[in-house]
């Protein structure tokens, strides 16, 4: 989709993502790290559990497609370079504190002399502009500052951070649609502009109806856990985990469904028929129905509600949605190489790489295997079990893309430290081996 | 002024409730014109014109009614999908079809036309025609589970035992997240087709799965398993992977009031005490390095939560983050309204609406320096645009519209 567009990638993990999601479209992304290598490419999880900055997951993850270079951007003859990289460019993306980048002259203003189609994108925990503009951010403060751990947790457990780096995830997300938006703008202007995008802001951003509750009603939404208090939804126990059922629009059906078990009881009474009523006894309609869900597994209630077109659905652990025979039929896991893998462990240590995703079968498909919430025993079914190719090659399968789009969607694994400086600083920049030679020891890169 | 940067892209706009309007709304921000089709079928409950979440999701957008399932209704969609760039619809994939309306059909009349299609579970596969909302995609693709504190948290109400002894229960995000992050890939892929087909001259068919979409926000945690095995579990307010203590989520003066603090570097240690006037523990041996204290949080986190308990976390995060520590106060949705740096970005606007009146709105986190957004203004009515689109548009005469409403096809 994007073929030709050009990209500096100067992003620590905050926006790692961002042009990720370029990169997966065709763009030509290009990681800049520092001699040495990235420190991101410390984080884990690693690839068997031994930290290495070549075997790190997460930095698998973010930078596959991508190309690797590295770069001293703190000494002149870096910055050097860089400037020569920069008028090549199309698009930059940084998170460096604003004052920061002004100190290295990579502020907009700077580089927009260099490049005047330059599209720079900033992405910053509190913005370039406000009062906060220099303080700290990371995922659980943005998760804080944007509203997103108040409304997660119980009302009885302190605020909750979701799971992952959700923060990092929008915000990169809001940054690839900026840059793309100035993109189009550029085919007519012919100019560049600088897209300023918050973290917390970007958390802010995806709170669904919070905010339209407050504006309209007045209502400060609360922590709620496994039940929705207005009563439209709730978490509730079974033979083998939880379940997730929407009770208020589908409230007759339900009591139907309980009555054909002998288990409406009072519920089929006309005064459960007030919605008003049932959330004012809120505490009952869980008990009877919990009363229900325990005498069934997670499969049966979730295919009986999809059935009666209910937005029902198991509460799945990590291993149960990998497994999902819905994205195995539809290829969201795609397999990358990791050549470098293969050789580092020497003959006959290979040990086989894990898993083509389970095609079929009982696990991830309803119905559900048992194990509830808690993650089942691993899954090791003929067919996900040592995938090594020819000789040499160790594969692994990565999560794909969301989208399906023209054309056949590749992954390349993340680049290795340095991986390309040949091929940019010689191929690109025209330097000549004694160069790349002498900036090597001069640590340069 | 600089023209707006999405002018003159035309999308015809199916889209409803939140995930589909949300990513519509983002491209109307920057000047997209976004034809919203209101069937009578549709424009109800939360579609229905003059709510606030429609007023919410649907700003800066046109209207036009046409009664879908009216047999005519379908030629007057293909003439304006002849003069679209767009067409998004997140119905479940047999809706158009159905309605004679698929990305074949619609190619025919328009070779160049992108469709973007975005359901629950995607357009192929067994699970297709599964109903969901974002809580449902949630759980299915494990944050509901993962989003919990790391032990057993006692139940909050005398109807539920907690299920099975020993289980954590799992708590979920308190409010539809997948619909906003399905929304954003939508407007992603929609403005990566235009440049593909401004450079190939070709349209396509985009297939979004809300459920894959989400995945994707998982995917560190998917490639661990997918590589070493490894089972994600909860990891509450815990660092996770990444090391460092203090850290987490702190009780502070007040109501409910809580603030995040996050160090990472032996300087920022040395910074925090400093800011807590070296208290006698700060110098005990069990704290004195990263390691040992990571080998004692419960403890460390307590003797914090006894100094941010004596302040607001306003306080907290301002004298932490003076010092050039990570910090911030966990707001809840009245606390942003009065958020000095969401004010000072202009993070909320006003929109004046017909029925409603003024209400605000958040604005799009996307700053462009020299092309930002423009809100138009208010949600519209139904049928606003009725005759700027049939007539103006489409050439329909005087006569031929109120044909078309004495049939009942435009309503």
């Amino acid at each position: 989709m994007l073929e030709g567009l050009q990209i500096l990638d100067l992003t620590d993990e905050k926006a790692v993502f961002c042009s990720k999601l370029l990169a997966d479209l065709g763009a030509e992304v290009i990681k800049i790290e520092r001699p040495g290598g990235d420190s991101s490419r410390w984080l884990g999880p690693f690839w068997k559990n031994s930290p290495h900055p070549e075997r790190s997951l997460s930095f698998w993850y973010n930078n596959s497609s991508k190309l690797g270079i590295t770069l001293n951007l703190e000494v002149k003859e870096g910055q050097d370079i860089f400037r020569q990289l920069v008028s090549k460019t199309d698009v930059i993306i940084e998170t460096f504190p604003p004052e920061y980048a002004k100190k290295l002259k990579l502020d907009y203003q700077s580089l927009v002399e260099i490049n005047q189609r330059l599209i720079l994108a900033s992405i910053t925990g509190f913005g370039q502009t406000g009062p906060y503009r220099q303080y700290k951010s990371c995922d659980i403060v943005a998760s804080a500052t944007g509203g997103q751990m108040y409304i997660c947790g119980a009302p009885d457990t302190p605020p909750l951070k979701p799971y992952g780096e959700q923060s990092y995830f929008v915000a990169s997300l809001f940054a690839a649609i900026g840059i793309l938006v100035a993109l189009r703008e550029r085919h007519q202007s012919g100019k560049g502009q600088h897209i300023d995008i918050s973290l917390q802001e970007a958390v802010a951003a995806t709170l669904g109806h919070v905010f339209t509750r407050y504006f309209y009603d007045g209502a400060v939404s609360q922590r709620q856990g496994y039940y929705d208090r207005d009563g439209s939804f709730c978490l509730l126990p079974c033979q083998d985990g939880y379940i997730f059922l929407t009770i208020d629009r589908e409230w007759d059906i339900l009591v139907n469904l309980l009555d054909n078990e002998g288990m409406a009881e009072d519920l089929k009474d006309n005064r459960w028929q007030d919605s008003q009523y049932r959330r004012q006894h809120f505490d009952h309609v869980v008990e009877m129905l919990t009363r229900w869900t325990k005498r069934h597994t997670r499969a049966q209630l979730f295919l009986l509600g999809q059935l009666m077109r209910l937005p029902w659905a198991p509460v799945n652990s990590l291993p149960e949605m990998v497994n999902s025979i819905q994205l195995s039929e539809r290829n969201y896991f795609v397999p990358v190489e990791h050549p470098e893998l293969a050789s580092s462990e020497g003959q006959g240590k290979r040990r086989p790489s894990r898993p083509l995703p389970n095609k079929g079968g009982s696990l991830g498909g309803p119905p559900l295997p048992g194990g509830g919430p808690h993650p089942p025993n691993p899954i090791s079914v003929e067919g996900r079990e040592g995938r090594e190719v020819g000789d040499k090659l160790l594969r692994y399968h990565y999560p794909g893309v969301p989208y399906v789009m023209t054309g056949k969607y590749m992954m390349r694994r993340a680049p290795l430290i340095g991986e390309h400086n040949t091929q940019i600083y010689q191929g690109r920049l025209g330097l000549s081996s004694e160069d790349l030679k002498r900036l090597k020891a001069n640590k340069v890169i | 002024m600089n023209k707006e940067a999405l002018q003159g892209i035309r999308i015809l706009d199916f889209t409803w409730l939140l995930a589909g309007p949300y990513a519509t709304r983002t491209l109307a921000d920057f000047g997209a014109e976004v034809i919203k089709v209101q069937s009578e079928k549709t424009a109800s409950g939360a579609e229905d014109n003059t709510t606030g979440y429609f007023n919410t999701w649907n700003r800066g957008k046109l209207s036009i009614t046409l009664n879908m399932s009216h047999p005519q209704a379908r030629n007057i969609v293909l003439k304006l999908v002849k003069i679209s760039d767009v067409v998004i619809e997140n119905f479940t994939p047999r809706v158009m079809p159905n309605w004679g309306l698929s990305y074949n059909k619609l190619a025919e009349v328009k070779p160049d036309i992108i469709m973007l299609s975005m359901s629950a579970m995607g357009q192929t596969g067994p699970w297709r025609d599964f109903a969901a909302l974002g809580h449902t995609i949630q759980a299915f693709s494990g944050i509901t589970y993962l989003t919990s504190f790391p032990y057993k948290i006692a139940p909050p109400s005398p109807g539920n035992d907690g299920g099975q002894t020993g289980q954590i229960l799992p708590l979920g995000l308190g409010y539809a997240y997948a619909d906003p992050v399905a929304g954003l890939f939508a407007v992603f892929t929609v403005l990566a087709a235009l440049e593909y087909r401004d450079k190939m001259g070709q349209g396509q068919h985009i297939d979004i799965s809300e459920y894959e979409a989400f995945c994707s926000s998982l995917g560190v945690a998917i490639l661990d398993h997918t590589v070493n095995d490894n089972i994600a579990s909860p990891q509450g307010n815990n660092p996770g992977r990444s090391q460092a203590a203090p850290y987490g989520c702190y009780r502070c003066q007040g109501d409910d009031r809580w603030c995040v603090i996050a160090l990472s570097t032996e300087e920022e240690w040395q910074a925090f005490c400093q800011v807590l006037r070296y208290p006698a523990w700060s110098k005990e041996e069990r704290f004195s390095n990263f390691s040992a204290r990571k080998r004692h949080v419960p403890e460390l986190d307590k003797l914090i939560e006894e100094w941010t308990i004596k302040h607001t976390p306003e306080e907290v995060m301002g004298l932490l983050q003076e010092a050039g520590i990570s910090a911030g106060v966990v707001e809840n949705v009245k606390d942003l309204a009065n958020d000095p740096q969401l004010i000072a970005r202009k993070f909320f606007l006003q929109i004046e609406h017909p029925v409603l009146g003024k209400s605000v709105s958040d604005n799009t986190p996307i700053k462009l320096s020299r092309t930002p957004a423009r809100i138009r203004g208010a949600a519209p009515l139904p049928g606003q645009d009725n005759d700027y689109v049939y007539r103006g548009l489409l050439g329909m005469s005087e006569e031929e519209v109120s044909r078309y409403i004495a049939e009942g096809v435009i309503y």
